[in-house]
């Protein structure tokens, strides 16, 4: 084979390696399709969408935390903690006044920046290591959602007209245009997250934090802030996520929520983002989240028993991460200089 | 991390010193967990019947973790308990921290869940998971026939599958759905005890059988989700049955959004477990045999009324 042709060869494997999740999502589609008539229709996909959106809001946030180098364990309980706010708010109260809809969002929504705030602060401002400052968060935010109820369940969250607290449902279960709620809201912050990510100093910013975090300080990046502000969003997004459950499940269970944080770290990694920081894409997570979601959905459609169900899911993860690998030491040998994809581990060493 | 633990450790015991000495027995009361409201039933009205009889009460949780268990029995022993109520992680995996404590003098009480040795319990007492699995398909049986059509499907969502109490209800209420010619299950799904996945499984399933008239769920939790997941699709008269009898689930079943569920005496079972432990510490003796089994109760629509947080109204 003439170094030509084999030059081409390498583009032609690095662009599939590079479509991976997309053809994943795509072989995945097709197969369900096959195995289960009614997996194809207008109907079930948009509860497909819908089940998706739980975690690619989660993915979006966690994407620009990854992307700056960081991580977000938090989430999951972040999302239980949003929902046992606003739950708490509707049906108890503070001093036996029941708050409205729009408060009660409002708090749930301000708690959890808060919390992303925390993690930011012990991150850039303390030092302390990203996977411990949100493992420590997580347990806080936890307990202090099991605290709220004292583990209970606050129930009939769709509320009553005579005390004007009804409309919290809307949130979960409406429609607009034909698509639940959940999906345009998906689409919404993918939508923002993606030019944000792509077009604002604020995104390359990001990117700079992740891939070189010295060089960034020297190019004048305010890396702190940067890093404070990724945590923040990604804390929205996880209780937008807790909102979205309580309101679909009319009540809020203190342990919503658990685990998702790994689903979000899984769809983000599938979708091609380093975890070293500096190297990934929002588009890329969406699809990671639709893959996790379209495999759990088509699996349950299938009728595959829930131990398989794990099992295929990491199987999925392990792979995506080997190809992963696969693509950066091919696309490091095949154009050295690379800007984004070929950074060796000495420049994320520093 | 050991210094703070250490620290922390030497402020609570000066904290401990200063309080005046509470010389009453002391009771320590060990559940799954405190965020399921059952299981915070259990472990409220076993306290409070301790408080009544004049014990000191602790309250730890083991979140189904039998190692934790393991701790907290060692916890129990090291602080001179007289009396341990457990709700235990584990019909195996608990013997030795039962073993443990009862060579360690203190008289273990097993409430809800059994373990498979016999002799080390003083008492073991537990609601008959089989026998409220078949009153709740029973009703489900009789009530998707009432609906009319003679052919019926419905799906089943277990609770997490390496759960013994998951295995039992599922059996119970297969001996009774599989008898029946008119009944097909047409998915089954773990949902692992959990409302949100009980929710979205069930929306998945109802896409792919589109069929569905019931849905029988291993608890209250599930069956909860299950309803919502029913409401979002806009059906109606579709079947759901659950089991432990949460308020939650009575309120549904009030409200016809559940069709029946078993109720566990949890209440009843934790003051039993109490009298008995109390029997045996003033008398010598329980006055009762180790195995005992107490029957669930059927809430349908007419007598949920009857039922609060566990127990039947007096």
């Amino acid at each position: 084979m003439s170094e030509r042709s084999q030059s081409r060869f390498g583009t032609v494997v690095l662009l599939l390696l590079k479509l991976r999740a997309v053809l994943v999502l795509g072989i995945l589609l097709l197969a369900f399709s096959i195995l289960t008539p009614s997996f194809l229709t207008a109907n079930n996909l948009s509860i497909l969408a819908k089940h998706v959106a739980i975690s690619a809001i989660l993915a979006v946030g966690m994407t620009f935390v990854v992307l700056a180098g960081g991580i977000d364990l938090s989430v999951g309980s972040v999302a239980g903690l949003a929902g046992m706010v606003a739950g708490g708010l509707l049906t108890v109260g503070i001093g036996g006044h029941l708050a409205g809809v729009v408060v009660s969002v409002a708090a749930a929504l301000g708690v959890s920046v808060a919390v992303g705030l925390l993690n930011g602060l012990l991150v850039s401002e303390l030092g302390v290591a990203p996977f411990i400052a949100t493992l420590g968060t997580l347990y806080i935010a936890r307990g202090a959602a099991l605290l709220l109820s004292q583990g209970k369940t606050f129930p009939n969250l769709a509320g009553t007209a005579a005390r004007g607290s009804t409309g919290f449902s809307t949130l979960g279960q409406s429609f607009l245009l034909g698509v639940p709620l959940p999906v345009w809201l998906m689409i919404a912050i993918a939508g923002v997250a993606t030019v944000v990510a792509a077009r604002t100093p604020f995104g390359r910013h990001v990117y700079a934090v992740g891939g070189n975090e010295r060089a960034a300080r020297l190019a004048g990046i305010r890396v702190e802030r940067v890093k404070l502000l990724t945590y923040c969003f990604s804390g929205v997004c996880a209780g937008l996520v807790g909102l979205i459950i309580a309101s679909q499940l009319e009540s809020a269970h203190p342990a919503t929520g658990e685990s998702f944080e790994l689903n979000a770290i899984a769809a983000v990694v599938l979708g091609g983002t380093s975890l070293m920081g500096g190297r990934g894409s929002i588009g890329g997570s969406l699809i990671g989240a639709f893959v996790i979601g379209v495999l759990a959905d088509g699996l349950v459609m299938i009728g595959v028993s829930e131990f398989w169900q794990i099992v295929i899911k990491g199987v999925v993860i392990v792979m995506a991460v080997t190809v992963d690998q696969m693509q950066t030491k091919l696309q490091s040998r095949m154009t050295p200089a690379a800007p984004r994809g070929g950074r060796d581990r000495a420049q994320v060493a520093v | 991390m050991s210094t703070a633990r250490a620290i922390a450790g030497c402020g609570l015991l000066l904290l401990a010193g200063c309080r005046a000495r509470d010389t009453r027995p002391l009771v320590a009361i060990v559940v799954p967990s405190q965020d399921n409201p059952y299981f915070k039933a259990e472990a409220d009205a076993a306290a409070a019947r301790a408080l009544e009889l004049g014990y000191r009460v602790r309250v730890d949780a083991h979140d189904d973790d039998a190692y934790r268990q393991d701790n907290l029995v060692d916890a129990a022993i090291a602080s001179n308990a007289k009396i341990l109520i457990l709700d235990n992680a584990g019909t195996d995996a608990s013997i030795s921290a039962v073993r443990r404590a009862t060579r360690a003098g203190i008289a273990v009480f097993l409430i809800d869940r059994e373990i498979t040795a016999r002799g080390l319990a003083k008492a073991q007492i537990v609601s008959d998971n089989d026998q409220g699995a078949r009153l709740v398909a029973e009703e489900f049986v009789r009530s998707m026939h009432d609906a009319g059509s003679a052919k019926s499907e419905y799906a089943e969502l277990l609770g997490r599958e390496s759960d013994t109490n998951a295995q039992v209800r599922t059996t119970g209420f297969h001996a009774v759905l599989d008898k029946d010619a008119g009944l097909t299950m047409v998915a089954a799904q773990s949902a692992n005890w959990s409302q949100a996945e009980a929710f979205s499984k069930t929306e998945t399933m109802l896409q792919a059988h589109g069929s569905i008239r019931g849905i029988v769920a291993g608890n209250d939790t599930m069956a909860l989700g299950a309803a919502a997941a029913v409401k979002s699709a806009g059906l109606k008269g579709v079947k759901i049955v659950g089991f432990d009898g949460s308020p939650d689930a009575v309120a549904a079943i009030e409200s016809g959004a559940m069709l029946a569920t078993a109720l566990q005496p949890a209440v009843l079972i934790s003051r039993l477990a109490m009298d008995e432990a109390d029997a045996l510490v003033k008398t010598g003796s329980t006055g009762k045999p180790e195995m005992q089994v107490i029957p669930c109760d059927l809430v349908v629509k007419a007598n949920a009324g009857m039922y609060v947080n566990f127990e039947k109204k007096q």
